[in-house]
């Protein structure tokens, strides 16, 4: 992207310094008044065609009106320093708290394409799933940045590609780093400890055992309870996400069962009632040990820069022996 | 008087067929729930799950036993017979053999009370029972009070008719509203409505099964008023009528007890597709139209059937499992095709 | 037997009057006679056969059974003493005829009684006397039009009641059948004196079938009596507008009606 935008730079800077030699060796009178001599005329000319190229160059190197329709995006654009350029985001953007003054423009199922394109955008980052909106935006000649959502390594990757192509390349390098060390030093702090086999629930019925959805083993959540010191209970099935029976809660034994509640899902005086609800299969050691854990945030779903503090939530429950200090 | 009639076959008594089919549709569903909870993708043994010495706490198989298998068998006998009755009764009510639960709406009404809770986050319980089977219910029975509401208020002579169009409107007009809910819903919630849709009768415990059984048992003690009435029903409202059959009765009884059987359904284990449809069909083919054997015969194998097709579903892609509505679909889709060519 | 006192009937939308279908209609139908009630379409032949057979209250006035009031009588009790011969069946369901006939024995059973083999007899008669005991196991689906009626005549004659009610029974058959289920009929009445009320349009039929004819135009009697005497060509050009030639015809039997056009 960016080394496509430096070519069409140089290009237009070349287009703009022939075209002045020629209209310098034509020595034509200008449109605008015959009083001009032609060396000042060809001047103007070059100024105006250089300061034209120069405004492309910098459009398609720095874009000022950015609209994100994923969350994790804008969070990692306002981690480099890119906050003030984002012009609209999606309606599930919750974070940081400046995104609640920006305009609202859809999410992945049912993008508002009318907002999106009157905010006159000069770059709007879309799911890469999401190809009929890529080929209206095409059609209107808005440039895309394409997001696909994968595992850990990916969200360091993908914060540094953004930066590069919203011209905060530096920026974004220094939170990319900041993030994997931070990330390591999780990883160190855990390191050797026997990793308990953790059941990672995203959800499931309020107060009942019933439709659990759980990690199986592969995306970005699964990614960091592993780098946390845990072990994915259902780690072999090689699933994004895998329909829980009571059954196979039974069968797999897990010793810590971890539950993440988005937003206000969870209220505080219903924690105990929730909790609770696990009573029903004493023999699970994540139960007899008094080891089910309900977190709450939304850091744990969105895979941005919050994902470290996810991380660390996670290594403060799995070990909490090592946090104690 | 006492030549012998020319006839294809000789004519057993009605209640000789009845004892056999019960005998037999009987032990099939006895069996089915008796075996059922012993087989699973983890092997338990039926000793271990009784054995005193070892403490509840610790005792796996009993526990898989107890709270993953028995509630899970249950469920399926429950919704597999009553869906079939529910079926049954439909097809004679409405006079068409491709009705269904589904067909009149009140399964629609159902998912869409499900989904309401699921999108906008309900969080209540009443007795052991959770907010999403609980709006479920209501829904269902919010669409059985239009649907009957539009029945009452027909003339004389155009009943089924009435009902079937009125019935269709409200099942078209649920699953606008259900597409609006879902559009509502963000990428979660969407996500989870979907596998609500897809039914799972890992109920995990028994007071949904207490709760569902309440309307249920109304629906059954209705449904046992039905079966000559029926015959004589789907043979004609006015000869039915010429008989004695308080015909606008009966078919009040008849669409408050398959609506109560498939609100409580859905509402326990979600919409589960064809076995209102299948079951009725393969059970007529077995022991002919009479509503007399088919009414008892169609609970016993709909919950003999739905014990097979879940037993299917959580053993087929050990260590995953299927939700139960694909397998009744891949077994009922081909059956049901395969009667209509037979029909035609 | 049967008497018709000032019957009358309006179909109602809540207390609105929709439509006045039947206005004082009275008649007498004596025991083992076969009695036509005849009309053109919508004169109210069908309003009357549902009220006959209890389906229907009249807004004022009585149908008398042996003197007891037919609206007033419990619908089994009803079904024992009249019964009914609808003038299509479909059935949804694959019964066998022998299921079609033991059906009739419903008013005769308990609710959740079962038809012991003294039912099984009554039906296989009923099914002999309208000739189609060699059809007890076939489905009734797939007989022919003819056939189906016969056997639904064999119902409602197990139904074992002291009046047959039938409406337009030969209006759905071909000519051949029309001729078979009048022999029927006639046949029934004379060799088990079974009482019929048939309401018909079809002037011919009502004239090789029945001894009395009550003639009813939108709702309204306009004559009863002896088949010879009420079926004239005068009282057909008030019923029907139409010019009509009445004859007896010697090999037939009976009257037979000629239509010769519109007046």
């Amino acid at each position: 992207m960016a080394a496509v935008s430096k070519i069409l730079k140089h290009a237009a800077v070349a287009v703009a310094l022939i075209a002045a030699t020629a209209s310098l060796k034509a020595r034509t009178t200008s449109e605008s008044g015959a009083d001009l001599p032609p060396s000042r005329e060809a001047l103007r000319r070059t100024a105006v065609a250089l300061a034209e190229a120069g405004q492309v160059g910098r459009d398609a190197v720095r874009p000022q009106r950015i609209i994100s329709l994923v969350p994790a995006t804008t969070e990692m654009l306002f981690a480099m320093g890119a906050g003030n350029r984002i012009a609209g985001v999606s309606d599930y953007d919750r974070f940081p708290p400046e995104v609640s003054r920006l305009p609202k423009v859809g999410g992945l199922l049912d993008p508002n394409v009318e907002r999106l394109i009157s905010l006159k955008p000069d770059l709007v980052i879309v799911y890469d799933t999401q190809t009929d909106l890529k080929q209206q935006l095409d059609r209107a000649r808005i440039p895309i940045f394409r997001y696909a959502h994968r595992g850990l390594p990916d969200i360091t990757e993908t914060m540094r590609s953004l930066g590069d192509r919203v011209g905060s390349k530096a920026e974004a390098e220094a939170a990319a780093s900041r993030m994997e060390s931070q990330l390591a030093a999780v990883r160190t702090r855990v390191a050797g400890r026997p990793r308990p086999a953790t059941l990672l629930i995203f959800g499931r019925d309020p107060g009942a055992l019933r439709h659990i959805d759980a990690s199986g083993g592969l995306g970005f959540l699964h990614d960091v309870l592993e780098l946390a010191g845990g072990r994915d209970v259902l780690g072999d099935l090689k699933q994004q996400s895998v329909d829980v029976s009571t059954e196979m809660v039974l069968r797999r034994a897990p010793e810590v069962i971890l539950e993440l509640h988005y937003g206000e899902s969870l209220k505080t005086e219903r924690l105990d009632d929730e909790r609770n609800v696990w009573k029903a299969l004493p023999s699970v050691p994540a139960v007899k040990n008094n080891r089910v854990y309900l977190l709450r945030g939304d850091e744990f779903v969105v895979p941005g820069p919050r994902i470290v503090m996810a991380a660390e939530r996670f290594a403060r429950t799995l070990h909490p022996e090592v946090y104690a200090r | 008087m006492t030549n012998a009639v020319a006839a294809d076959r000789p004519r057993v008594a009605v209640r000789i067929r009845l004892a056999w089919t019960l005998l037999s549709f009987g032990t099939l569903a006895l069996a089915a729930c008796l075996l059922a909870p012993l087989v699973g993708s983890t092997p338990i043994h039926l000793t271990t799950v009784f054995d005193r010495s070892v403490p509840y706490a610790d005792n796996i198989d009993a526990q898989i036993f107890w709270v993953a298998r028995l509630p899970r068998v249950l469920a399926a006998a429950m919704v597999g017979s009553s869906l079939a009755l529910a079926g049954v009764v439909f097809q004679a009510l409405l006079r068409n053999p491709l009705a269904s639960p589904d067909t009149l709406g009140v399964s629609a009404g159902a998912s869409l009370g499900a989904m309401v809770a699921i999108t906008f986050a309900l969080d209540f319980s009443l007795l052991g029972v959770t907010a999403v089977p609980l709006a479920s219910f209501v829904g269902s029975f919010g669409a059985l009070a239009i649907v009957y509401g539009l029945s009452a208020a027909r003339r004389r002579g155009t009943s089924t008719i009435v009902l079937l169009l009125g019935g269709v409107t409200v099942q078209a007009l649920l699953s606008a509203i259900i597409a609006f809910v879902q559009y509502l819903a963000d990428f979660t919630q969407t996500f989870r409505n979907v596998r609500w849709l897809m039914g799972s009768l890992d109920v995990a415990s028994y007071p949904p099964l207490v709760a569902a059984f309440i309307p249920m048992s109304l629906a059954w003690a209705g449904f046992a008023t039905l079966p000559r009435v029926l015959d004589l029903i789907s043979v004609g409202h006015e000869s039915a009528a010429a008989r004695g059959v308080d015909v606008e009765r009966s078919e009040r009884v008849a669409l408050v007890s398959a609506s109560l059987a498939t609100g409580a359904a859905v509402a326990l284990a979600g919409p589960v597709s064809f076995v209102g449809l299948i079951v009725p069909h393969l059970v007529r083919l077995m022991v002919g139209a009479d509503h007399r054997l088919v009414l008892p015969a169609s609970a016993l194998f709909g919950a003999a059937f739905l014990i097979g097709c879940d037993l299917i579903a959580r053993t087929i892609i050990a260590p995953l499992e299927l939700p139960v509505g694909i397998i009744t679909a891949i077994i009922g889709g081909p059956v049901f095709l395969w009667l209509l060519f037979r029909k035609s | 037997m049967l008497r018709a006192v000032d019957v009358s009937f309006s179909y109602k939308r809540g207390r609105r009057t929709l439509r006045h279908v039947l206005h004082d209609v009275s008649f007498d139908v004596d025991r083992g006679t076969i009695v036509g009630v005849l009309g053109p379409n919508g004169s109210g032949k069908t309003t009357l056969v549902r009220i006959i057979a209890g389906m229907l209250r009249p807004d004022s006035g009585r149908v008398l059974l042996d003197g007891d009031s037919v609206a007033d009588l419990p619908r089994r009790e009803l079904a024992r003493r009249v019964a009914l011969v609808p003038q299509e069946t479909q059935t949804t369901f694959d019964f066998s005829v022998i299921d079609i006939v033991l059906m009739g024995r419903y008013p005769h059973l308990g609710p959740f009684e079962l038809e012991r083999p003294a039912d099984l007899e009554i039906a296989r008669n009923a099914l002999r006397a309208t000739g189609t005991e060699t059809l007890e196991s076939r489905s009734f689906a797939t007989l022919s039009g003819g056939e189906k009626q016969r056997v639904i005549i064999a119902a409602a004659l197990a139904q074992a009641s002291d009046i047959l009610l039938l409406d337009e029974p030969t209006t759905a058959l071909d000519i051949g059948y029309q001729f078979e289920i009048a022999a029927l009929l006639k046949r029934l009445n004379a060799d088990h004196g079974t009482t019929m009320v048939v309401s018909t349009h079809d002037l011919n039929l009502a004239a090789a079938l029945c001894e009395r004819v009550v003639l009813i135009k939108s709702g309204h009697v306009i004559a009863h009596g002896p088949t010879a005497e009420t079926l004239t060509a005068h009282n057909i050009r008030l019923l029907y507008d139409v010019d009509a030639d009445v004859q007896f015809h010697e090999r037939a039997g009976h009257l037979t009606v000629v239509p010769l056009g519109r007046t």
